[in-house]
This record gives C-alpha cells, sequence and structure tokens, in this order.
C-alpha cells in the first residue's frame, strides 16, 4: 500500500508556509489520494493502475503549491469572515460579475503578500546560495562601490557640506585686508576700529591673534598657543562658556593695566590636563608667561577654532586673553586675522562693498596704506576654511562615484549574464505555469537581495575604510572635528546600489517580454550567452572610459607626488634634529647654543623663529629698498625670520652672497639682515644686493616692541620653502636675533645623534639653562618634510588605490564578458576549428572580440578626460594636466592589462575539442 | 455538446458547486468531488490538485469551515461545513445563476434574423 503521507510531502513544496499548517496540508490531501487509490482498486484496477489513477489527480505539484499560497495557506479562516464585498450588492448580474464577486475575494491578503516576498527571498538566497561564485562577485564589487563611496562621502559631508559647528554658521564671514603683493593679509587695531565704524552689514567684527606662550605650572612647562583676541571674539563662535563667563569690553582696558592681573579664559583641554577639572578655577590666578591671568572662564570641551590654514590660527589654542581695539596708531603692527556675522538679511555681495568703501575710507586716512592700494576682501568663513581641500575632495568623490558607477556596470553585466544563462530554467519555470509577473518579480527579488547583503558588506568596508583615512588625513583635514561614518550617505549610497542592482534585473526581466518557450527549453541543457546583446559590451566600454579617466588622474597625482619627494626646499633636512623653547633670554639662547655645540657628534647648532614648514604662526611685513619712492613704499612684503649664527649651515641653506650673522651683529652696531634671492632679484634686479639699505621692521627692545630700521644687506640666501614644499607664498628676510627678539625660537642641530639620545641631552641641557623652560617638538626635520608631504601622500594614495580598484573591477568585467561569450560560442568554435581553423586564430578572434570595447572605452574616456583634467591643475606640481606621457603610459597599462583579462577566456577557447563541441549540439 | 464542459464554465462556477454540495451536510473533500462528478454524469470532474485549493480558499474566506474528525478504526478526516456566511452567499449566488442562465436560454431560443 503506497505511503501517500510521504507521497506528498516529497513533492508539495510550500515554502513560507508554518509546518503545522503545512503538515495538516499535506495530510488531508494524503487522505484524498487514498480515497482515489481505494476506489481505483475498487473499479477493479491492479495496484500500480490503482497507483497512477490516484497521482494522476494531482499532475502539477509547482501549480498547486501557487494555487494553495494565493488562496493563503499561511493564515486559515476559522471563524465567519465579512464577506461585504459580496454582500452588499443587491443585484449581482450574471456570471460576470460572479467571477468578478470571486476575483475581488483573491486579491491578495498581507498574509499573502508576505508569504510571496518571504517565498521570494527564500528562492533567491537559495539561488545565490548555489552560485556562490556570482554572489561573491556580485556583492564585494557592489561593496567596495558603495563602501568606498560612503567613505569619502562621510568626509566630503563633514568638511564641504555640514555647516561649521558655531552659532549662525551660515552668517560667519573672514575679513582679509590686501596691501601691496599680499591679498590675505591681517589687520591692525586701527585698521578693525575703523572697519568696525564704518560697516552696516556686519553685526559683530572680532580679530583673533595666536602667538606661543609657555604654562609653567606645578609639573614640566608646557608650550602652549596663546589666543589674543578682541572681547566679541568668543561669544561669536561659542554659544556659552563651560565655566564662568566670556571677555566683557572692560577686560580689554584691564589688559593694559599693570596693577591688575590679565583676565583670561581657558580651553577645555588645559583646564582638564593642567588645572585637573578643578570647577574652583573661575576667580583664581594662574601662572601663564612671565606673568600671570586670572581665569575667568574655562570653554566647552566641543569648542575649536576652524581657520583657513594660512591665517596661522590652529586649532588647537590652549587659552585667550584680549586686547584692546586701538584706533590711536595707524602704523601699528598688522597681526589680527578679522572674522564677522552678517546682519540677518544681509549677504557677501553687500559686505564685500561696504568693505571696499571702508577700504577707501581707510586709504584716505592714513597715506601709507592708501600707497599700498589696501583693500578688503570678505568671504564666506566655511568657504574659506575649506577653499584648500576643496579640490581634493571633490575630484576624490568623483573618484569614487566612478568607481561605484564601474561597480554598478559589473553588477548589472553579472546579474545580465546570470539571466541570460537561465534562459533555461525560466522557460522551464513559465512552462509549468509561472506567470510573466511572477518570473519578473522574481527575477527582481533576487536583485534587490543582491544589493542588500553588497550594501550590508558595504557597512563594514565603508567603516574600515574611514578609520583607515582618518590615521593617513594629512593635517589640512584635521582640523574639521569629528569624522565618522555618514549614516545618511551611507542610506543614499545604497539606495543607489539596490537602485542599480534591481535595474539590472529590470533589465534582465525585460528581455523575458521575448522569452520563447520552446527555444529556452531546447537551450537549457546548454549554457546560453549574450551574442546579440549589445548591453554587456557597452558596459564594459562604460568601466574602461572611467577607469581611463580615474588612472588618468591618479597617474598625474602620483606625478606630482614624485615630483615633490624631488623637489628642492631651499635646506637639507637629513641628519638634522629640531625642537623649540620659548620665553627664553639672548643670553640662555647663546649658552644652550654653545653647551650643545659641545657634544660629540654635533656639527652645528642654530636657532630660528620659524622653521621651515612648521606650524609657528607666521610673522610677516613690508620692507623697501633705500631711495624707494614713496608709491614704492609697503609694496614688497616678505617673511621675517629672526635667527642666531649658524643657522643656514645648520639648515644646509645655500649662502649664495655675502656672509652669515656673527655674534657682533647686535643692536649697537650697524643693523645688518640677510635677503632670500627673490627678494634680492626683485629689489635690485640686475645688481648685488650686498651692501645695499633695506627698510624693515625689527624690535631691539623686546619682543611686540616693533620699530622701523634701516639695515645693511650682508647676504643672500638661496628661497626656502617655508610654507609649503611646492607654493611660493612671499621672500624672506633674516635678522640677528638681538634686533629681532622673539618670544619663541626652534633650534636647529646637525647632527647624526638618534632623537631619543638627543632628547636627553637636549631636555638636560636646556635645564641648567633655565628649569622654567619647556621644550617642545622634539623631532627630526625629516619628520617635518614628511608632515608637509603628506597632503599630496594621502591625495595621491587614495586616487591610486581608487584607480587600482576601478583596474580591478574594470578587468572582471571584461573577463566576464568574455567568459560567456565564450560559453556561448563554444560550438561555433568547434566548427570553426573543425573546418581548419587554427589555435592561434581562434585566440586572435576571441581577443579581438574581447578588446573591441576596449578600444572603444579608451577613446571614449580619452575624449572626455581632455575636457576635465584641467580641474587636476590646483593639484599638479611640475606635471602638466595633458602630459603626453601620462595618456601614453595609460593607455599602455589599460591595453595590457585587458589584454591579460581577455587572455584567461581566449585560452579556454583554444582548447576546445572540436568533437565534443559538435557532439554537445 | 462536448462531454466536458468548457474549463473556464466549470471554473466559474466550481466554488459556488461546493458550496451547493455542502448546503445539506458536511462532508469531506474527495467526497464533494465524487458527488459533483455522479451528479453531473462525469461531465463535470474535479481533481484533488484542482478541488483542494478551492476549499482552501472557501475556508479562507469563511465560507465554508473545516475540521478534522476522527472516528473509531478510521483515519481521521477533514470535514467541511458551509457557515452562515456561506448560505448566504450561496442563496445570491444560486439566484443570480439562475437568472444567467433563464437570460442566456432566453437568448439562445430565439432565431436572430
Amino acid at each position: 500500500m503506497p505511503d501517500w503521507l510521504r507521497y506528498v510531502r516529497d513533492h508539495l513544496s510550500l515554502v513560507g508556509c508554518p509546518a503545522t499548517r503545512e503538515a495538516e496540508i499535506v495530510e488531508e490531501l494524503a487522505d484524498q489520494l487514498e480515497d482515489a487509490y481505494q476506489e481505483a482498486l475498487r473499479l477493479g484496477l491492479s495496484d500500480q493502475e490503482a497507483c497512477l489513477a490516484a497521482s494522476d489527480h494531482v499532475s502539477d505539484w509547482a501549480k498547486l503549491a501557487e494555487d494553495l499560497r494565493r488562496a493563503g495557506f499561511l493564515r486559515p479562516q476559522t471563524g465567519p469572515k465579512d464577506p461585504s464585498s459580496l454582500l452588499n450588492r443587491k443585484r449581482p448580474t450574471f456570471s460576470v460579475e460572479l467571477n468578478n464577486q470571486f476575483a475581488g475575494a483573491y486579491k491578495s491578503s498581507i498574509a499573502a503578500i508576505t508569504s510571496n516576498v518571504c517565498q521570494d527571498l527564500h528562492y533567491g538566497l537559495r539561488v545565490l546560495a548555489k552560485n556562490p561564485g556570482f554572489g561573491l562577485m556580485a556583492v564585494l564589487t557592489l561593496a567596495v562601490g558603495v563602501g568606498a563611496n560612503t567613505a569619502i562621502f562621510s568626509f566630503v559631508n563633514t568638511i564641504l557640506i555640514r555647516p561649521l559647528p558655531y552659532p549662525n554658521a551660515d552668517r560667519l564671514a573672514i575679513i582679509l585686508a590686501g596691501q601691496g603683493n599680499a591679498n590675505r593679509a591681517p589687520v591692525s587695531t586701527f585698521e578693525l576700529f575703523h572697519i568696525r565704524e564704518q560697516t552696516r552689514e556686519l553685526d559683530q567684527i572680532a580679530g583673533i591673534w595666536v602667538t606661543d606662550a609657555t604654562l609653567p605650572g606645578e609639573g614640566d612647562a608646557e608650550q602652549v598657543k596663546r589666543g589674543v583676541v578682541t572681547s566679541n571674539f568668543l561669544p561669536l563662535l561659542c554659544p556659552k562658556p563651560q565655566l564662568g563667563r566670556f571677555f566683557r569690553p572692560e577686560d580689554e582696558d584691564r589688559q593694559q593695566d599693570d596693577k591688575h592681573a590679565r583676565a583670561i579664559i581657558l580651553s577645555h583641554g588645559v583646564w582638564v590636563r593642567r588645572f585637573a577639572s578643578d570647577p574652583g578655577i573661575i576667580g583664581r590666578s594662574v601662572r601663564i608667561g612671565h606673568g600671570s591671568g586670572v581665569v575667568i572662564g574655562v570653554l566647552p570641551a566641543s569648542f575649536r577654532l576652524i581657520f583657513p590654514n594660512d591665517a596661522s590660527v590652529p586649532s588647537n589654542v590652549e587659552y585667550f586673553d584680549t586686547i584692546p581695539v586701538d584706533a590711536s596708531d595707524p602704523g601699528g603692527p598688522e597681526f589680527l586675522h578679522l572674522i564677522g556675522r552678517l546682519r540677518r538679511g544681509s549677504n557677501l555681495a553687500r559686505a564685500q562693498g561696504e568693505g571696499n568703501a571702508t577700504a577707501a575710507h581707510l586709504r584716505s586716512l592714513d597715506s601709507k596704506i592708501a600707497l599700498a592700494n589696501f583693500r578688503i576682501s570678505i568671504f564666506s568663513l566655511q568657504a574659506d576654511d575649506v577653499r584648500e581641500v576643496r579640490t581634493s575632495l571633490v575630484l576624490l568623490f568623483g573618484g569614487v562615484a566612478f568607481v561605484l558607477l564601474i561597480a554598478c556596470a559589473n553588477v548589472a553585466n553579472l546579474v545580465m549574464a546570470r539571466a541570460v544563462r537561465r534562459v533555461g530554467e525560466t522557460a522551464i519555470r513559465a512552462a509549468v505555469g509561472a506567470s510573466r509577473g511572477r518570473l519578473v518579480r522574481q527575477l527582481l527579488t533576487e536583485s534587490f537581495l543582491l544589493g542588500l547583503i553588497g550594501g550590508a558588506v558595504a557597512l563594514g568596508i565603508g567603516w574600515a575604510a574611514v578609520r583607515a583615512i582618518l590615521a593617513a588625513r594629512p593635517p589640512s583635514l584635521t582640523n574639521f572635528g569629528e569624522i565618522h561614518l555618514d549614516w545618511r550617505g551611507f542610506a543614499f549610497t545604497l539606495a543607489v546600489a539596490v537602485s542599480t542592482s534591481v535595474l539590472s534585473g529590470l533589465v534582465s526581466a525585460f528581455s523575458l517580454r521575448s522569452l520563447h518557450l520552446t527555444r529556452g527549453l531546447k537551450d537549457a541543457s546548454r549554457p546560453v550567452g549574450w551574442r546579440g546583446y549589445s548591453g554587456p559590451r557597452v558596459l564594459v566600454a562604460a568601466e574602461v572610459a572611467l577607469a581611463f579617466m580615474l588612472l588618468l588622474g591618479a597617474g598625474l597625482l602620483v606625478r606630482t607626488f614624485v615630483n615633490i619627494l624631488h623637489t628642492d626646499p631651499g635646506f637639507r633636512a637629513i641628519d638634522v634634529a629640531t625642537f623649540r623653547v620659548t620665553a627664553a633670554s639672548y643670553q640662555a639662547l647663546e649658552q644652550l647654543q654653545k653647551n650643545l655645540l659641545a657634544f660629540p657628534g654635533v656639527q652645528t647648532v642654530s636657532a630660528v623663529s620659524h622653521l621651515p614648514l612648521d606650524d609657528t604662526g607666521n610673522w610677516y611685513d613690508y620692507y623697501w629698498k633705500e631711495g624707494a619712492p614713496a608709491d614704492q613704499q609697503n609694496t614688497v612684503m616678505a617673511d621675517h625670520r629672526s635667527t642666531l649664527p649658524g643657522y643656514f649651515s645648520s639648515i644646509g641653506a645655500t649662502l649664495v652672497e655675502g656672509r652669515d650673522f656673527t655674534e657682533s651683529d647686535d643692536a649697537s652696531h650697524q643693523h645688518v639682515v640677510i635677503v632670500d634671492d627673490v627678494l634680492a632679484k626683485e629689489l635690485w634686479p640686475g645688481a648685488t644686493a650686498i651692501g645695499q639699505k633695506l627698510n624693515i621692521s625689527d624690535s631691539p627692545g623686546g619682543p611686540y616692541q616693533f620699530q622701523r630700521d634701516w639695515a645693511v644687506v650682508v647676504g643672500v640666501v638661496r628661497h626656502v620653502q617655508c610654507h609649503s614644499l611646492t607654493a611660493f607664498v612671499r621672500p624672506q628676510i633674516y635678522v640677528p636675533y638681538p634686533v629681532a627678539p622673539r618670544p619663541s625660537m626652534s633650534f636647529v642641530i646637525r647632527t647624526r645623534v638618534a632623537i631619543p639620545e638627543l632628547g636627553v641631552i637636549v631636555r638636560r641641557e636646556v635645564a641648567v639653562v633655565n628649569k622654567n623652560l619647556a621644550v617642545t617638538h622634539l623631532e627630526s626635520l625629516s619628520a617635518v618634510v614628511v608632515r608637509a608631504q603628506a597632503e599630496s601622500r594621502f591625495v595621491s594614495l587614495l586616487a591610486t588605490l581608487l584607480s587600482v580598484i576601478a583596474l580591478l573591477l574594470a578587468c572582471v568585467g571584461i573577463y566576464g564578458v568574455l567568459s560567456c561569450s565564450i560559453a556561448q560560442r563554444t560550438h561555433e568554435i568547434g566548427v570553426r576549428m573543425a573546418i581548419g581553423a587554427g589555435r592561434s586564430r581562434v585566440m586572435t578572434m576571441i581577443l579581438t572580440d574581447g578588446l573591441s570595447p576596449v578600444l572603444v572605452g579608451l577613446t571614449g574616456g580619452f575624449t572626455v578626460s581632455s575636457f576635465v583634467t584641467h580641474l587636476f591643475t590646483r593639484l599638479l606640481f611640475r606635471v602638466h594636466p595633458g602630459d603626453p606621457a601620462n595618456y601614453a603610459l595609460i593607455v599602455f597599462i589599460l591595453i595590457l592589462v585587458s589584454a591579460l583579462a581577455a587572455f584567461l577566456p581566449a585560452r579556454r577557447a583554444t582548447k576546445v575539442d572540436p568533437v565534443a563541441a559538435l557532439r554537445s549540439e | 455538446m462536448s462531454a466536458l464542459f468548457n474549463r473556464e464554465l466549470k471554473k466559474g462556477s466550481a466554488e459556488l458547486l461546493v458550496l451547493c454540495f455542502l448546503e445539506a451536510r458536511p462532508r469531506h473533500g474527495y467526497e464533494i468531488g465524487k458527488l459533483i462528478e455522479t451528479h453531473s454524469n462525469k461531465r463535470i470532474q474535479f481533481r484533488v490538485g484542482s478541488l483542494y485549493p478551492i476549499l482552501c480558499r472557501l475556508e479562507q474566506r469563511g465560507l465554508i469551515s473545516g475540521r478534522w474528525v476522527e472516528k473509531p478504526g478510521e483515519r481521521r478526516r477533514r470535514y467541511y461545513r458551509i457557515t452562515i456566511e456561506g448560505r448566504r452567499v450561496l442563496c445570491r449566488q444560486r439566484t443570480a445563476w439562475e437568472e444567467f442562465v433563464a437570460t442566456i436560454n432566453q437568448l439562445l431560443s430565439t432565431k436572430y434574423a
């Protein structure tokens, strides 16, 4: 007697049906088949015939399962259900109405929809599990594209899109002065006073100047950044202090009054580190620098200064005090960096118009700045902050978008290839009753699943990529605070990934439109390719075009980085150690220089106020030669460096002409100056600078006690790159320390002694000279140079990484298309070989077939890139965007790699056995 | 006339027939199929694979309800009975069907010029 239970269980697949319900259905069907079997026996049929007769009651198990699913087997209705749709009608009309009434009841309930989706998802997972190679390739491709995009978008969003973390950030502006050859200069308190007086478009204007100071405290002395601000500066950027209060206008006057201690506000970091988060700090007097200050407030932990890099306002200012805005001295030093807040309803254009009028007013007040064509520029603070990194970030974002596009093209190729391979399976499913809609839904569900899994893996890749980028980011990207995986960005790119995947599914589904059952079933026994489908080839051509552009950009950036590595910065960083001390007297510096020079292995020792490529707040001013007419004074601006003798030999700079400073070059003798070759050529073209007189700003009376003075040029030195390795900012002049003392000096020691050993010696010797001096920034000058290379290294590294990913993905695309094409052409290849085609001819045929979309892609990429490479110009150094060598190299790499990707399938084609290929047909 | 009715006609009337054969008393699935076949002189036949989803659908819609019945010495079987709602729907559909058939008969009995 047949086991009908087992028979039904073996044939009926109720995916998504609860087990208890499924058992009931199986039992009931088995019961009815048993009835049919028994009846057949009663009619005199043999056991075997009775079995056949009973089993004939269900000829299509898949259809039965589908019918049951449509009937809503998930939730059998036990109680009466409201058939209002059937009862509310008074007079049904005939059979059409009858059918409609029943059909109305067929509408899928939520349970049925859920069941459908579950079944499709389950089937989709089974299909993916059955083809792990396809699944892995598609998921990884998608994940790499989406993950990289998410990571870079997180940076773009934080730095370029998200508003600065300040109140009314959209109304904050930076105000820059221009005089002579300088366009982004600071202003004096005199100029600030008048800008405030004149403005109607800005409701607040505040200034800051950052310098170095020492915190003696109880432990080791610590060198910190001191922010000298106008009293309204901090309230402009910070809603409220964590403790105490902000400065008030009366605090500005208090700074001038020697009888009272200065009011200071501490950063959160220094409050925690140096004062153990003491809540009673407010009102306490603390030693700072050579004096003391009364703490009136502590800033919140979240507060940070975000200024353009060239403003010399770092983010890590540790304490603030105030200065008065003094209108009495038009010739006062210009050091204040200004920010302002636009009035509600105003805009930058109106503010700039007003700034032009103010500049004209100031020119009328002071002939000196009138001659220098004093001008005012007003920009959005946010736009100016990101000015330097915007190009890099936008290009990198474009790069990852290209990678995503390539990844999407690859996934589309993979999905389409699989759909074509599954024509046989699809035909069988259609033959056993699956509707076209049902088949399309299944394809789309699989694509959606693919996008979803790819997105989930991309989350991990994106997270790791953000961490890796954070670890490698250059200093120019560190000012912008917390950068983390951006969920909005992830949602966006995931949506793109899922959409692309689903779109690929739609394209495949579209091909079902012309599905021919008989042909499909016939083809089910052999692999079906996509010969005749142009989609995959178009996608490969697009991938190659995108990869070409990425490689081109990466090539330019890598060559820029190599050029930077080989550029001559005007000094030799190898075997030079450096450290910084603050608030040391000339005697202490001289003594320290002598003591360090006495150590074995130390060749030369000197000190400078501003180490090349360092972050010390820059000093610069106007200079003019003797006899310069009034309109040529205040037009040439140069960086101002104060040095001890021996600086040029210590740093390895080249003295072109004249001599270095000596110990006798002090305030009591003729003031002397050394200029760089750029300034020498500008002021005395075609003549020697030695012996010429130059009007300089020095301060023999002490730091900040500036005065104009005439000095004789005693030397000309090669220009030293001070701000970056690539950009020329302005020329330099060097002044002996005794006539221009500075609060902070960096020592440079030419030695082969390792930094840790040298550190011990330096700290001991500094303590001998003055135990309150802090030693900071002890490192090799090479480390400073490496830091200066960071941005170029970062951008070129990321661009290279992206282009390598793009190249790999493009190769996968070429390989996939060719593999599929060859699988479909096995018979054709067999025929060709049977009638005499040699292996080399077959190889050539396949390679030509594979490389034709590559050539199309190269042409497209070449054409488009000729319009976009100029975008790289700002990031390039000594390499032209249209460099033919770069183009040639990239074309060569792409053709070589594409040929390799095409070679493997081509070789497989030559191994086809003609007899086996023909028999397979 | 064809020995077996047109498939579409059968499809349109299947649920009505099931309700009709459950009107008098509860029956199990195979019995309903056999009754339809017998009373139609085998002109309407439902195989298990076709009838069972109809039963499920009617039950799902609350027009019939099924329950397992165990009798001594026999395997348990699922019997279906018509619900109150099922009777109301049957009544209305029967009327509609009769009107439909009468109308069709009327139309068919006339020869049109």
